[in-house]
This record gives structure tokens, sequence and C-alpha cells, in this order.
């Protein structure tokens, strides 16, 4: 007699094992003989049906993550073959002679994802600090739902906003100014020197940034709620002003979270595709100068791919994509870590 | 200035600049949302809806983006909420505090942020390479992966809202665990499931990343979708990047027909939750 | 003088209130329950008397509703709890991994403290477990569920809106609909747990004048944290506290002259 599971749920090991054999169980008092036993049988196979069925949909999670990762591995293996760890600081890129390295995209990566958690981190704060602390009951819900907008425009909008609209006026009036007044200024000169074009490292910063900012502030909003009443009021008791309540107790308390917070903003500002695609330039140029064009990873594959005439090219964009996938994975862990913390500690996330 | 009138000058100057960053914040919105509207309603005409995507130079319209998206979200979601819906069921019914369910739910969260490009890429290599050409199958598998995470969530959130005591009365009938399952809590849990399929629906009809290399386009009206299909994104991705200014008034009709189709759904939405937790 | 293994319904006490004795329904022996380590209940042993109500009383945390839930078995859904020991239902031991849960369930059912009504009609609600396990025709499943918000003491009130949401009833409308969910397809036992607490007091009364109704056709153990509820429906009463069933009797003389201190102060409110 095959042992079979008794099926349960909440449990990662079943409880109850038995075996299911019609012998020793009864029939039913009002059912004719054996029918009962059948019922019984078909419920059971059933439940383990079920629960497979289920299992391997959440199994599927995971098989989707490490395909992802696996696939781009091997479709970037030529390039990292050919090139080695070179490709990570090559600044080439040179289709004709089939020579590609990712440093330009990592640097526009890096730089314009960091300019806009510069503006994001900071702003979310604000709106996250006058959505609890100051403004008026009635107006918490409709200001929260609009700043939640910001996350629901999808990206290509903020592209053609950006590249219509927002780079004609930083290249007819910031751009010029800043090069006028703080490009000759020692130092922080050379970051903004540069021509007037609008597109560059800086434009696609600040839309990075917009874009992000709802990301950030909804997370801080969330967990700024979860502080205990008790906590606020009793330092309000001892007089302490609405900014000294949140900088010495609602931030430390919610700290862990918070910067889970930003990470996921950076995870989302690192892996931006369109927004970026147009207003960055797809230059391949490495330039301090935030003034100046530069390239990103994803607007590197987005606007080469189609193109990518050997496989080579190809194999290079691909690996490009991996080293995307690695450093957001990276990022969006440790924001995972840092939110599951508070999670545990009683906020819901 | 003694130290009171100090904290108190740096509260009012911290309320202002919380302040000022909500305007900031909203300021944005709505120069983006202007801009869209005012661009997107004056390149609005009747062709919008019945001529096809033109060849480079000349005017048209967006009919077969506009099926082509619908086709392929709609695939997407056919395919991507079932096995969302089964993968959040394990996970609040089977794994509330297994290892393998805290390690399916990181994985799914860090699923839900990842850039949407490198999806796009693991189809390339998974699909479009092995059938040697584009499709829109790809391009809705593609757009699967971006629904998945998010229905796997709400579908596990929803359900471990339904309370307990709902559950152990079901079971305490005599019927099997399964039949509870599917005719007590999924109908529970219900309206929470929908707005999570609708909040992903709303999330793949503005996506280009995971579309441009597996569906690519198609300038013509295709109903076959093992062939690469027209979609909104990538023409506006295109046109908007093009010389022809024909083709910019068309980028931007596409772009504010996505932008009230997202806002819709976002809206029915939270219109959704709002009711759904009257009825609880 | 704690024995209570050997504790059972048929005291030696004569008393001029006590109810004819019929055959033993459900007993138990040597019960012990843990929550992962820690022991929840010990060593309890009883017998259920049948087509009688007896009530299970004590403090709150004494064990009575994780005695009560180990009769049907609802712990064995979460992986952390188990018991040892045997219930014998109608001589069969309900404990033994052989005696299917489902089974079970069809004998013995539950009515929770919380009335859950499921989000469909009144007339799904109670028809749910029948169509389960019984392929009844259309009318003879209108009949049964008839039947049961009958015996529910509901069908008058709903018999013009049986397709209308469970969940517009009033809550002491829900509890009896879940009590005519729970005999919809007969048990024999009726496990309640704290069935009134959170009803007002009009409900309350209903229902426990529902309860004496059902008894005669159903076996009846109630938990209840009220002993005047417990002194007013209840012919046999145990009494438990911190997982022990310290005394158990007939209904009057455990309140009027209890055997044990403890149930003595209990009763006379020195704690609870």
């Amino acid at each position: 007699m095959a042992p079979a599971q008794q099926v349960v749920p909440s449990g990662a090991a079943s409880l109850v094992q038995g075996t299911n054999a019609p012998g020793p169980v009864q029939p039913h008092a009002r059912d004719a003989d054996g029918h009962a036993a059948r019922r019984e049988q078909r419920d059971q196979r059933n439940d383990t049906w079920f629960r497979y069925v289920v299992t391997g949909c959440a199994l599927f999670v995971l098989i989707a993550l490490l395909g992802a990762a696996l696939s781009m591995l091997w479709g970037g293996r030529e390039a990292f073959g050919t090139f080695g760890w070179s490709f990570l600081w090559s600044s080439d890129w040179d289709a004709v002679q089939k020579k590609f390295g990712a440093l330009v995209p990592i640097y526009g990566t890096l730089i314009t994802a960091l300019i806009a958690m510069i503006i994001a981190v900071p702003v979310s704060f604000g709106i996250s600090l006058f959505l609890t602390e100051i403004a008026p009951a009635w107006m918490r819900t409709p200001v929260s739902a609009a700043v939640e907008l910001l996350a629901a425009i999808p990206s290509i909008i903020y592209g053609m906003w950006g590249l219509f609209v927002f780079v004609p006026f930083m290249g007819d009036h910031v751009d010029p100014w800043l090069d006028e007044h703080v490009g000759p200024l020692p130092i922080i000169g050379p970051l903004f020197q540069g021509p007037p074009i609008g597109l560059g490292m800086l434009t696609a910063g600040i839309v990075l940034g917009i874009m992000v900012i709802p990301f950030v502030s909804s997370v801080m909003r969330e967990v700024f709620i979860t502080v205990p009443v008790q906590l606020k009021e009793s330092a309000y008791a001892v007089g302490n002003t609405t900014w000294e309540v949140v900088w010495d107790i609602v931030l430390p308390y919610t700290r862990s979270a918070v910067i889970g917070g930003i990470f996921l903003g950076l995870g989302r500002a690192l892996g931006e595709t369109m927004a970026v695609t147009f207003v960055l330039g797809n230059a391949h140029l490495l330039s301090p100068s935030l003034l100046q064009p530069g390239n990103s990873i994803a607007a590197t594959i987005a606007n080469e791919f189609t193109e990518a005439d050997s496989s080579i090219y190809l194999s290079s964009l691909i690996a490009l994509g991996f080293l995307l996938f690695v450093v957001t994975f990276i990022v969006l862990a440790i924001a995972r870590v840092m939110l599951g913390q508070l999670a545990k500690r009683g906020g819901k996330l | 200035m003694n130290r009171w009138r100090r904290r108190q000058l740096q509260d009012y100057i911290a309320k202002i600049l919380a302040t000022l960053a909500t305007f900031f914040g909203l300021f944005w919105l709505t120069w983006i949302l202007w801009t869209t509207a005012s661009k997107g309603l004056s390149a609005l005409k009747w062709g919008l809806f019945t001529q096809m995507t033109p060849a480079p130079g000349s005017d048209g319209g967006l009919l077969n983006a506009f099926a082509g998206s619908l086709v392929m979200c709609g695939v997407a979601v056919l395919i991507g909420t079932p096995i969302g819906i089964g993968a959040g069921t394990y996970l609040s019914e089977y794994a509330r505090d297994t290892r393998l369910g805290f390690t399916i739910r990181f994985v799914n969260d860090i699923l839900l942020s990842a850039p949407s490009i490198v999806i796009g890429l693991f189809i390339y290599e998974l699909m479009v390479r092995p059938m040697g050409h584009f499709s829109a199958w790809a391009g809705a598998v593609a757009l699967s992966f971006i629904v998945l995470p998010v229905v796997v969530r709400t579908t596990d959130e929803m359900l471990q809202l339904v309370p307990t005591v709902m559950r152990e009365s079901a079971l305490a009938l005599g019927v099997p665990q399964w039949k509870v399952v599917r005719q007590v809590l999924y109908r529970a849990a219900l309206s929470g499931i929908l707005t999570g399929v609708l909040l992903a629906l709303a999330r793949i009809s503005g996506e280009t990343a995971p579309v441009l290399f597996t569906a690519l386009n198609n300038q013509y009206w295709t109903s076959n979708l093992n062939q690469p299909m027209a979609n909104v994104p990538v023409v506006i991705f295109q046109y908007a990047l093009s010389p022809f200014e024909f083709w910019h008034a068309l980028a931007w009709a596409g772009a504010f027909v996505v932008v009230i189709f997202v806002l819709i759904l976002s809206l029915t939405s939270r219109w959704l939750v709002a009711r759904g937790q009257v009825s609880v | 003088m704690n024995d209570t293994s050997k504790v059972t319904a048929i005291s030696a006490v004569n008393s001029a209130v006590r109810p004819p004795d019929t055959a033993a329904k459900i007993t138990a022996r040597n019960v012990n329950f843990y929550y992962g380590k820690t022991r929840a209940l010990k060593d309890v042993g009883l017998v259920i008397q049948e087509k009688r109500v007896t009530a299970l009383i004590g403090p709150s945390g004494c064990g009575k509703s994780t005695l009560l839930r180990v009769f049907n078995r609802m712990y064995a859904i979460y992986p952390k709890q188990r018991a040892e020991g045997e219930i014998l239902l109608d001589g069969e031991n309900v404990l033994d991994p052989r005696y299917s849960i489902n089974r079970l369930r069809t004998k013995v059912g539950m009515v929770f403290q919380k009335p859950v009504p499921f989000p469909m009609s009144i007339y799904d609600n109670v028809a749910y477990a029948l169509r389960h396990y019984e392929n009844l025709s259309r009318t003879a499943m209108n009949d049964r569920v008839e039947e049961s918000l009958k015996d529910a003491a509901l069908w008058d009130e709903v018999k013009d809106t049986l397709n209308n949401s469970a969940l517009s009833l009033s809550g002491g409308q829900q509890q009896r609909l879940c009590i005519a969910r729970a005999i919809a397809l007969k048990p024999e036992v009726l496990l309640l747990d704290e069935p009134t607490s959170a009803l007002d007091p009009i409900s309350t009364a209903k229902v426990e004048q529902l309860i004496d109704e059902l008894k005669a056709n159903y076996t009846v153990l109630i938990v209840t944290h009220n002993m005047q509820q417990a002194a007013r429906v209840s012919e046999f009463t145990g009494f438990m506290f911190l997982g022990e069933l310290i005394e158990f009797g007939i209904t009057s003389d455990m309140f009027t002259h209890p055997d044990h201190k403890k149930t003595e102060d209990y009763i006379t409110g020195r704690f609870g």
C-alpha cells in the first residue's frame, strides 16, 4: 500500500500521513458502499493535483529569473569571451572594427542614476513629510494619488515630453546659463561646460529623477505611517516641533526601510530605458561634463539592437544587458532586504 | 537668537521646503500631462483609427498599431494571469512561512522592478533567435513576464487578507481544499485580484523595451501572430525620433491615447479597491 | 484528586435535575495538544452524551477552544500543531490518520465565533457542502436548503430573498445562516465555538433558543466564556483551567455545589 500524502494548507510538509486504502475507512453511513470511499480518493487526488499545479506556477517565477540571467549570459558569451574583463573598462565602440567596451554606457548609466537620486531623494522626503505631517486630511488622498500618477505614466511618454519640450527648454535656457556662469568656476566648472543642445546627462538625470520620485516617496510615506502614534505623540508632548519629531524619531525608526526605498528608486533609475534613450543623445562620448550627451546601457541596447550587423556587435549588446541585470539585481536585492526588515517589525510593505 | 526660536525657524523652513517639494512634483506631473494632452489632442483625427501606419515621409493612422497592441497585451494577460494566480495561491495557501515561500516572494519582488529591457533580451534569446524571426508571440510572451510578478504579488496579498475564519468555516464543512480555494477564497479576493490584473495591463500597454526586439514593428496590418506586429509604443519610438513632422504628430496622438488608456485603467482599479473594501 | 482521565459524565450524584443518560457519543481519552513545543492540553478525558448539550467553560487561555477544535481536527491545516490521544466517535478513533478528515467533518460540524457567510447567495451558502457531497435534483436541493434554514430558525426571514447575497444579512441572521450551513449535511455532532459572543442580546437569545431545539437531533458541544449562558443552555458542563479538565458534571450540580475549589472560585468570580 503506497502511503498517500494528506494535503494540508499552510505548510511545507504535511502533518498527517496515512494510507488511503478503502479497507480501514468505513463507508459513509448514508451512502452506498464504496461511493463515499471513491469520492474520498477523488478529493484526495484533486487536492494533490491542485497543489502540484500551484507549486509549479510558483516555481516558474524562480525559473523566470534564472532563465533571464542565463539567457543573457549565453547571448553575451561571444563578447565576454572575446574581450574578457577589459570589456568593463574599455571605451571602444566601433562597429566597423568590431571592438566594443562597456565603459561609456556604464558611466552614463551611473551618472544619470546618481543625478536622478540627488533630485529624487530630498524631493520624495519632502513630499512624504508633507503628506504625513503637514497636509490637512482632505488633501492627502488626492495629492498622493497625483504623485502616484507620475509612476503610472509610461516611460515613453516621459521620453516624448523630454525630447520635444524639456530638451529645447534646457538647451535654450538652462544649459547656456550653466555654461556661462558655472562653467568658469574652479572644480565644479568642468561639470557644466558644454554646448547648449539640451540633450545630455543633466537633462536625462532630471527626467529620471522625476520618474523615480513616486517610487521612493510611496515607500517613505507607507513607512512613516507605521511609526506608532504613541511614539510621536510623546515626542510632541515634551515640546518637539514637527521637524524634530520627523528627524529624530520617525527617520531613525524607519531608517532601513527608507534606505530600502532609495535603493528601489535607484534600481528603477538604473534600468530605465525609453525616457533616457530620447534625451541622452546616444553619443559614445566619455566626458566629465553633464551638459554633454552620452549613453546608458539601456539606451545603447534600445538604439542599436536592431541595427547590429555582426554577431559580436549583438553579443556585446546582450553582454551589456547582462551587466545591467547583475547591477540592478544587486540593488533591488538590497532594497528588498531593507524593506523586508520593516515588514517583519510590523509595518506591511 | 535663542534656542527655541532657532528650532521654530528650523521647523518652519522644513515645512516650507516640504510643501515646495510637493509642488515641485506636481508641477512636473502637470507639465507632462498638459503637454501630452495639448499636442495629442491637436494631432487627433479620425484617420488615426482608420488608417495604417504610413510609409516614411507620408501621413496615415495608427490602426494596425492599436490593434497589435490590443492583441499582444490581451495575449500577455491571458498567459501571465493564470500562472500568476497559481503562484500567488501557492504562496498564500501553502507557503506563508516557509523558506521556499520567502525565496519566491523575494525573487518575485525583484522581477517586479527589474528593467523591462532585460525581459526583452531574455525573450529574444528564448524565442526570436530559435524561431529565426520576430513575432507577435514573442512580444506577447515578453509582456506576460511583466504581468506575472504583478499578479503574483496582488494574488498573494489579497488571498492573505481573506480572514482565516472563512477558510476554516469552509474546511469545517468537509469540502476538499482545492474547492475551498476556488469557490470561496477566490470569490472573496476577486476584486483585489482583478485590480492586480488591471494594474498589470496598464503597465504593459505603455511598455516599449520588451517589445522592441521581440515583436519589432510592422508597417502593415497583420493578423498572423507569427509575424512582427505593429504596436503603439514602438511606433511612437520610431516616429518620434524620425525627421518627419507628420510622424511626430502621429507619435503624439499615439502617446495621448496610451496615457488616456492607462489613466482609465488606473482609476478603474482604484475604484475596484474602494468598492471591494466596502463590501468586506 | 485530579485524575481527570477518569472523569465521566455519569457521575455518582443523584440529583433531581439529572437528565436521563443517553449513549456516549464521543469519548475522549488522554488527549494532549501541542502548539510547537508548548503543551496546551494535558491528558483530557471526557464523555459527551448523545443528543445533549455539553458546555465547556473556563478563563481565557484555558484550552476550551483548543479542545473543541480537536474534535474536528481543525488544527490539521497548521503544521506546528498536533494532537495525541484518542477521540472515539461511535467507537472509531477519529484522531487516527487513517480516519479521513473530510469524512469526520461531515459528521462533526462547526460554527465559529465570528459569523462568516461565504461571498455568495444565501441559498448557495447553505447548499455549499450539499453540492459536493450529495447528488440532488433541483427540487430535492431546494427542500434540503429549506429544511436547514427552518431548523436554524432563519427560513421565515429569508425565504423570499434566497438569492440575495448573504452579506446583506444582519449579524444575528448571519450566524444563524452559518448554523444552517453547518447542519445542511446533517452531521451528528455540532461544535459551537462561542457562537454568540459577537452578537447582540436579542440575537443571542434567538441562538440559545435554537440550541435548545437543535439538541433534539444533534449532539451539541458549546464553548462559552459566559457562565450564565452555560447554565442556561447545557445539561453537562466541563470546567477547564490551564489546559486541564478540572471538573465535569451535570450543569446544575456544577453551579450549585462544585467539587473543586478552582471551579468554585471561577464560578463565584474570584478570578476569570
